[in-house]
């Protein structure tokens, strides 16, 4: 394990200042800096949604910076791809998988920048590909990586830290002086880990620089020499690693005050209506146990990937459990798909309203009474439009839904009012137990406080609320308890005068 | 790192054209001198057809239209040959007529992004009712003279078609596109995770205009050399070839989603699929009947190229057994 914190260089070899960078409705990134320095390690960490990937993704050239400088080697940088960059020396490794399953590895190293020759001598106008010559540089970079890998074996063959190593040869057969990893560790087991970690070693050996993008705070310790962190899309302080401890790291992570803006308010809570037991689901759920009362809303907290989707998912039925039981009032639920889990009252609603939550094309009351379609649909299955307008003219007014009209189409409706709509159908359904993954993801503040407030009523009226969210605020205001999920386990729980936002994030990091 | 070297799929699909051959060889005349002449005669477009096919399904399309396309070449080169007109100008005028009319469907699909699959639907039926309308005699040529049908009929030693060589060049030459240019790698880029390809610095768009026009210059070549075997064309008659590529293609092992697929395994397709109607035949089926147990070949194939059996094993884990019926019931 490489655990030696080199000297830093002074060289710097890519700065950027002053970097700006706006999605509509979002400010992702303000007034950001970063400076990274000749074969050093740089950690860049952040809460969900600080604007750790949007900032790499300007260095790569996938988005432009509205505003800012960036300079490479002391001259100005102007990205204008990906291929720009790689052309530039600086390589990116994706979180998602940037590799073409049905190749090999060595096609895969070489796409879109393969060596050419010429067919024949003279023949420089037909290029064809030069396969001894790639396959001695793919050899020479595997060599450099201290690995021995089978140049002709098919990528969808490889297991996943094979296929990171591939991506990391790729990134090498550049010539990359700059490499940036974003969440290399995500998908690795802690063996394929300390491979990882041996290559990022060599690497910096032979003066690569890198910045090493991880929520991981283990990690930045073990193999980075500095570290910078942002929140909010802002840069907050940049240390030598040695310099700083964790708590450190968390609290300047956190940094804002806590505003208490949420209506939560003391409901009685009763006796206990659903629990899980030892919910396991292969590569994605450990053993997960929970309980949920009467009344009570329970926070599902955790990093991106963490595993909170995926409990609930589990949880409602729409994937299948490897093994667990699921019990509703004490007694065992046998429900194996949503459809059952709606029947004993469970419903979820999806993060994202637009893909799963939603049928957008259709009209805010058709939306509202999809799941009742059997309820309001008299004999032969035709649908009794009045029954219908009855129906979601209730909801439309108990959450004050900004609409037309019942009849008017859901796309054309803002965020807030789309995620309304979301929850009027839900609640429909007349559910017992609530599921809301992200309720208030990419909605305005005003929306956002009246979602608070309807998720408040709920809990008073007696229903159980399970909240998924990233926004750790949220969490804090509008929790009972608070579960906090890594690594599909659950590694913690919070009653409600326990909380703070430093120890959630001590527990998910 | 990997330790056991699988067979390649392509290895497994020539020794089945070879056993099937054999089988065919023992159990009926297949082995006469004309039953070998009209296997290289009928296999020779298809091969060809089933390239052009592979290579518009590796970068994630299809082509429905393909058919018609060749109707049209046929149709072009045919009337020029009936004016008298030598090979290398109705050779050259039917690969043009393919190369637009493909290159027309890549374009529609890339410019106003329309899945392929609906853009060459469309064309198909356009294609058909333009015969009928427009072309004269609903593009009926009849009494076509040796200037060209020689192309379709001659033959090495009295035996090998022209064409049958000319088929076998033809895959041997996009064998070494496909494997040693940039272009053929970026196929394979597109259709395999497109994302990816835009930051290998490919223009997906790009490539996909480059696989239509190709593919229309193979159409074009598939079809002079299916008209020239005989003295008279009907391009409606060419409806229904595509599907005929499609099967090639995908029973030689080029993945219906896009991405994997080898010109190799095309091949051997357009054999397999040629096989597998004269079988049928030589068992006694109804012609009809054959269309049915084609599709059911298809669809077989497709499954073995798409599934993810790791996936599918633990799917079906335990539903034939009653003690693993029992277990999922209890989960």
């Amino acid at each position: 394990m490489q655990t030696a914190h080199t000297e830093v260089s002074s060289t710097t070899v890519l700065h950027l200042e002053g970097i700006s960078k706006s999605f509509p409705g979002v400010k992702a990134l303000n007034n950001m800096a970063i400076e990274l320095r000749l074969g050093e390690i740089h950690a860049v960490c952040g809460e969900n949604g600080a604007g750790k990937s949007t900032l790499m993704k300007l260095i790569t050239g996938v988005y432009r910076p509205d505003s800012g400088t960036m300079s490479l080697n002391g001259a100005p940088l102007v990205v204008h791809n990906p291929n720009d960059a790689y052309a530039k020396g600086i390589a990116i490794i994706f979180q998602e998988t940037s590799l073409f399953p049905e190749l090999t590895v060595l096609e895969n190293i070489f796409m879109g920048h393969e060596v050419l020759r010429p067919l024949l001598g003279g023949l420089a106008f037909l290029p064809v590909l030069d396969y001894p010559t790639m396959r001695a540089q793919a050899k020479e970079i595997f060599s450099r990586l201290g690995m021995d890998l089978d140049l002709d074996a098919r990528v969808a063959d490889l297991g996943v830290a094979t296929k990171q190593m591939v991506e990391i040869a790729k990134a090498l057969s550049f010539d990359s002086s700059i490499l940036i990893l974003d969440e290399p560790t995500a998908a690795l087991t802690s063996r394929e880990v300390a491979t990882l970690f041996d290559t990022i070693g060599k690497l910096k050996a032979h003066g690569v620089s890198m910045l090493y993008i991880s929520h991981r705070l283990d990690e930045i310790f073990q193999i980075a020499d500095r570290v910078t962190v942002i929140r909010d899309g802002e840069h907050v302080h940049t240390e030598d690693v040695i310099k700083v401890t964790r708590d450190q790291l968390v609290s300047w992570m956190v940094g804002r005050t806590l505003h208490n803006l949420y209506p939560k308010e003391d409901v009685e809570i009763g006796e206990v209506v659903f629990e899980a037991r030892d919910i396991r689901q292969e590569g994605k759920l450990g053993g997960v146990d929970l309980s949920l009362r009467r009344g009570e809303i329970l926070g599902l907290s955790g990093l991106a990937g963490s595993g909170r989707t995926e409990l609930a998912l589990a949880l409602a039925g729409l994937t299948e459990r490897d093994s667990g039981e699921i019990l509703i009032d004490g007694k065992p639920a046998t429900f194996r798909d949503y459809r059952g889990a709606m029947a004993r009252g469970i419903v979820y609603i999806s993060e994202d309203r637009q893909k799963y939550g939603l049928v957008v094309p259709m009209s805010v009351s058709e939306n509202i009474t999809l799941p009742l379609l059997h309820r309001i649909s008299g004999l032969a299955g035709i649908i009794n439009r009045g029954k219908e307008g009855t129906i979601s003219d209730r909801y439309i007014a108990d959450l004050s839904i900004k609409t037309p009209g019942g009849d008017f189409v859901v796309n054309n409706l803002s965020g807030g009012n789309q995620q309304k709509v979301s929850v009027a159908k839900a609640l429909a359904m007349e559910p017992r137990i609530l599921i809301l993954d992200e309720p208030t993801r990419g909605v305005d503040v005003g929306a956002k406080s009246e979602i608070h407030r309807i998720i408040c009523a709920l809990a008073r009226s007696g229903k159980s609320i399970i909240m998924i969210s990233s926004d750790l605020p949220e969490i804090l205001g509008m929790s009972d308890r608070v579960i906090v999920m890594k690594g599909g386990l659950k590694v913690g729980e919070l009653s409600r005068a326990e909380l703070s936002q430093e120890k959630i994030l001590e527990l998910a990091l | 790192m990997s330790g056991k070297r699988k067979v390649s799929r392509e290895a497994i699909l020539g020794i089945l054209v070879v056993a099937f051959m054999a089988f065919l060889a023992l159990t009926s005349n297949f082995d006469s001198k004309s039953g070998i002449y009209s296997m290289m005669l009928d296999v020779s477009p298809s091969i060809v057809g089933a390239i052009a096919m592979s290579m518009v399904i590796i970068t994630g399309n299809i082509d429905i239209s393909a058919g018609t396309i060749l109707g049209f070449v046929a149709f072009a080169a045919g009337s020029l040959a009936e004016l008298g007109a030598p090979a290398w100008i109705f050779i050259p005028a039917g690969i043009l007529m393919g190369i637009c009319l493909a290159g027309l469907n890549g374009w529609i699909s890339v410019t106003f992004k329309v899945p392929s699959i609906v853009v060459t639907l469309a064309m198909n039926m356009v294609h058909l009712g333009f015969y009928a309308t427009f072309l004269p005699n609903a593009g009926w040529v009849e009494n076509l003279k040796d200037n060209f049908t020689w192309l379709g009929r001659g033959r090495f030693f009295d035996l090998v078609p022209y064409i049958f060589v000319i088929a076998l060049l033809v895959a041997v030459l996009f064998m070494y596109i496909m494997k040693n240019t940039s272009f053929g790698k970026s196929l394979y880029a597109v259709g395999g995770n497109r994302q990816a390809a835009i930051y290998a610095g490919i223009n997906p768009d790009r490539t996909v205009i480059k696989v239509y026009l190709v593919e229309g210059l193979l159409l074009g070549v598939a079809g002079i050399l299916k008209a020239t075997t005989a003295n008279e064309i009907m391009p409606s008659a060419f409806q229904g070839r595509e599907m005929i590529f499609i099967s090639a293609a995908v029973v030689g092992g080029v993945s219906i989603l896009g991405g994997g697929g080898k010109v190799l395994g095309a091949v051997f397709g357009a054999f397999l699929v040629y096989l597998l109607s004269i079988a049928m035949i030589y068992l006694g089926f109804q012609d009809y009947f054959q269309f049915s147990l084609q599709g059911i070949i298809v669809l077989i194939a497709v499954f073995v190229t798409v599934t993810d059996f790791t996936e599918l094993r633990k799917k079906l884990r335990g539903t034939f057994t009653r003690a693993g019926r029992a277990r999922k019931a209890r989960a």
